[in-house]
């Protein structure tokens, strides 16, 4: 976009990005050197020795897994429909899921913390990963819709010719070109789900069940207010999810970056 | 070209389908076996969606008619009382300025810092993976996470005071979030770091789409570097400008997680935002009905404003 001729203006940009990159790698810098002061690496050990620590993990995991198998399940499935079958009044029911996407979460607490105490649901996984799905689901049908839209009829129609049903056209044919939308799907929605701090702080009132984005505060109860370790707990908990984007960096900004280009 | 695909209206695929099967007469009867089986395809997303927001907004809206604590079998019905305190309640507009506030400030900045790196890291610049990849963590880091971090380093001890120390700058150094008047400045710092790393990749990926011809047309004719920016980039990226404002005034009225872990709302409300209002209200509190009414004002705001960017938004571009 800038275009640079002369060397001296090449260096004055390079300069100039990399002076306004360092505000954001600042707060990275305090936390790793935070929970490296005092003991040193004896406050990972401290905190690594834990057993919550592997326990929020895997609640943190396991909801996140069900709630994208939920919610690619149900994109899928319904985009399809809404893109290449026939629903009468299809506008309407696309019109109510899409309406949801304005909806902020915390409209959502009082109903569900009573619904889920009369069913049995509170401080269950399910209490999370269901309001987790139904958020998510506007916008991935959305995205999954016009991308759809692009697959011509015509080869849906082939396969009928040949003999296959709805089914195995959707199994066969649309599924395999969906890869592309399918892994921004799975990013949106792990991310939303990973990092969700609102649904586990209501609704998981057992560490039993708690989630690692609720670790940082029940660290700072653990260990009485010692920053150094709750620097640690936080450094700890942060890496998974720097390590995935690190793995798959491309793959994060396409599914991101899919929420606003075509 | 249309590239902004969040304000998309639904079109009608359908009928032309109808149209076009009616003249293959032998795929017609099969066609008409599989019709109905449509609605069986959008019946799972149908059951999560409506059978969860739906009934909860319309629980919320019941709530919020009651005197209530959410727990207890005694419930009184008391109108439309839950509003009209609402509208005398100076906490509630305290929240609903500091969402305005925040919401202006937090976009603009975002908006401006992610055109300039777009730019920036499409131009001729080396280690361009490096400067993404540092723009861009603290959006998948959780504010959860980041949360004890900040504050050690707005606190009065903190990190920020020790460098502006260090630049003999000492008379500014402030405990940043223990002070009203610089508390909820410093929470907008913290959502910029957060989130300036997606409007980033938005406008980067937009970027991208733009001819290098137009570009080169426009140096040709003498435009300098800013002047093709502001005439020839920005208005070829508006779709995507578009979806940032509607994500950031969500955003701004969703707002829980930051203000909720580094101030609780405080010092003195400065930093009560809608979502954290509603939930002090409703659960701490303990006062249901009242967070309900909160609440169902706080969806009207979000779907008015919503509504009103993509009517603007589809006027103007025809």
């Amino acid at each position: 976009m800038f275009e640079t001729r002369s060397r001296s203006a090449k260096i004055v940009l390079q300069v100039l990005v990399t002076l306004m990159v360092l505000p954001f790698l600042f707060p990275l810098v305090v936390m790793v050197q935070g929970s490296l002061a005092g003991i040193g690496w004896g406050n990972y050990e401290a905190v690594l020795s834990r057993p919550e620590l592997p326990l929020f993990f895997r609640n943190s995991a396991l909801i996140s897994i069900a709630t994208i198998l939920l919610v690619y399940a149900c994109t899928m499935l319904a985009a399809f429909a809404f893109s290449k079958l026939h629903i009468r009044g299809k506008e309407v029911y696309f019109w109510l899921i899409l309406a949801a996407l304005t909806l902020p979460e915390v409209i959502l607490l009082t109903p569900l913390f009573s619904t889920t105490l009369q069913l049995g649901l509170y401080n269950t996984y399910w209490s999370v990963i269901l309001p987790l799905a139904a958020l998510q689901i506007p916008f991935t049908v959305l995205l999954t819709r016009s991308f759809m839209n692009g697959i011509p009829d015509g080869l849906i129609e082939a396969a009928r010719i040949d003999g296959a049903n709805t089914l195995r056209a959707f199994w066969h044919i649309v599924l395999p070109l969906t890869r592309p939308i399918a892994a921004a799907i799975i990013v949106l929605t792990f991310i939303g789900a990973w990092n969700n701090f609102l649904l586990p702080l209501v609704f998981l009132q057992s560490p039993d069940t708690q989630t690692i984005t609720l670790l940082p505060t029940f660290f700072i109860g653990q260990f009485n207010n010692d920053q150094t370790k709750v620097l640690a707990a936080a450094v700890v908990t942060a890496l998974p999810i720097v390590i995935a984007y690190l793995l798959l960096q491309r793959l994060f900004e396409r599914g991101l970056a899919a929420g606003a280009i075509k | 070209m249309e590239d902004n695909v969040v304000m998309n209206a639904p079109t009608l695929p359908s009928k032309r389908r109808e149209v076009e099967a009616g003249s293959r007469s032998e795929s017609t009867s099969k066609r008409r076996r599989l019709m109905p089986s449509g609605y069986l395809w959008i019946l799972p997303a149908m059951v999560l969606c409506v059978g969860i927001i739906y009934y909860s907004v319309g629980y919320t809206g019941y709530i919020s008619t009651l005197e209530w604590d959410g727990s207890s079998p005694v419930q009184r019905s008391v109108g439309a009382d839950n509003y009209a305190q609402l509208f005398r309640d100076p906490i509630f507009w305290q929240a609903i300025r500091n969402t305005a506030v925040f919401f202006v400030i937090t976009f603009a900045v975002q908006t401006a810092l992610g055109i300039l790196f777009a730019a920036i890291l499409h131009s001729n610049v080396r280690l361009k993976v490096v400067y993404k990849v540092i723009i861009f963590v603290p959006v998948v880091l959780a504010p959860s996470i980041m949360a004890p971090s900040f504050r050690q380093i707005f606190g009065a001890n903190g990190q920020l005071n020790q460098v502006l120390e260090a630049v003999g700058l000492d008379f500014l150094a402030h405990p940043w979030l223990a002070d009203s008047a610089t508390a909820l400045p410093t929470l907008m710092l913290i959502t910029v770091w957060h989130w300036t790393g997606l409007t980033f990749i938005l406008y980067f990926a937009a970027m991208g789409q733009v001819e290098p011809e137009v570009l080169e047309a426009a140096r040709i004719d003498g435009a300098g570097n800013l002047r093709t920016l502001w005439s020839i980039v920005l208005p070829s990226v508006r779709g995507t400008t578009i979806a940032i404002l509607m994500l950031s005034i969500i955003g701004a009225l969703k707002t829980f997680d930051i203000p909720y872990l580094i101030t609780l709302g405080g010092p003195n409300y400065s930093t009560e935002f809608l979502g954290t209002y509603i939930y002090r209200q409703s659960i701490p509190l303990a006062n249901v009905g009242y967070g309900a009414a909160l609440s169902i004002i706080l969806l009207v705001l979000a779907l008015a404003f919503a509504i009103t960017v993509n009517v603007r938004s589809q006027r103007k571009e025809s």
